[in-house]
């Protein structure tokens, strides 16, 4: 893979993932009994990232998609919240993955995704209001962050089998 | 459906039970941390200050004493047997009253007409209550 296809392909990603997440922002949430609940939907490319790039241009693809979704609907605060979240679920994706032994597919490192994302916005929040009674919402959050995890996975499992151009890609990066 | 299950692996199904048992993790910590040994405390408050604090682990014999506010209204406190209830009230709605007796930490009677509070807290033996938690 040349250097110009690898900056096309990241940046790709994360203009569908940036897109995404402004779609999901503007769809009112499902879940009215839990605020702050969401679908979660740009995990997808996230996903997609983790198993199709290495690490490091992985992390670029995540780190694009914050900035961006940020500056074009987002204030500070929020940044704060999903930057918690997404870089703590960001890590602990790779770490499931790397984790062999264990055979998990795309839908537990989805779900695990989902549910460190929740414990990074809440312990941002419980910093933010200076007490650790905020985490007592986690299990509500991760109750449906595992169910919408798993919908994910299913759905980045049918991206990476079905999408041609991925394996043009993937192809290209074992060259 | 079929599909599904080929697609699941065993590792997804361990790593799902995993992160189940950890998100439920705080909430049994902040159980545990509840039912410590501390004495249950009765906080009463008038227009959001205390005006009294009654212990309700150590309390044995049964008290009834009035409350008054600074309108000449006046409520009637029974505390007996642990447990704490407005025996009677000068207000119109009567809700405080129709509450009843409480026992556990984190249990309210409110009296709105005449801003008055009775909050059940735990506190730790010989230390005086936390600031509250505030939640926005």
């Amino acid at each position: 893979m040349t250097k110009n296809q690898r900056l096309v392909y990241i940046a790709l990603l994360a203009s569908q993932a940036v897109i995404i997440s402004l779609v999901e922002r503007a769809i009112p949430s499902p879940f009215f009994f839990a605020p702050g609940a969401k679908l979660g939907l740009a995990n997808i490319i996230t996903c997609m990232a983790i198993y199709t790039l290495p690490v490091k241009d992985a992390s670029k693809v995540v780190l694009i998609r914050l900035i961006l979704a940020t500056l074009l609907g987002g204030t500070i605060s929020t940044l704060l919240y999903s930057g918690a979240g997404a870089i703590l679920s960001f890590i602990a994706m790779l770490t499931i993955k790397k984790l062999r032994f264990l055979n998990i597919s795309l839908i537990g490192v989805s779900a695990t995704g989902a549910v460190f994302h929740n414990i990074g916005q809440l312990v941002v929040a419980s910093w933010i209001a200076q007490t650790w009674a905020v985490m007592l919402y986690l299990p509500v959050l991760s109750l449906i962050g595992i169910l919408t995890g798993i919908a994910i996975g299913i759905t980045a499992n049918y991206l990476l089998n079905h999408i041609e151009k991925l394996h043009y890609y993937m192809n290209l990066q074992a060259l | 459906m079929k599909a599904f299950i080929q697609m699941l692996k065993p590792g997804d199904l361990f790593i799902i039970v995993l992160l189940l048992m950890i998100s439920f993790l705080p909430l049994g910590y902040f159980y545990l941390q509840q039912s410590g040994d501390g004495d249950l405390v009765a906080v009463i408050s008038l227009e959001n200050e205390e005006v009294q604090e009654i212990n309700l682990s150590e309390h044995e014999e049964d008290t009834v004493f009035d409350v008054d506010t600074p309108d000449g209204e006046t409520n009637t406190i029974e505390v007996s047997d642990g447990s704490i209830r407005i025996k009677s009230a000068t207000c119109s709605d009567q809700v405080c009253v129709r509450t009843g007796f409480i026992d556990q930490v984190g249990q309210t009677i409110v009296c709105l007409p005449h801003q008055l509070v009775i909050e059940i807290q735990s506190q730790e033996p010989g230390q005086q209550s936390d600031v509250d938690v505030i939640s926005s």
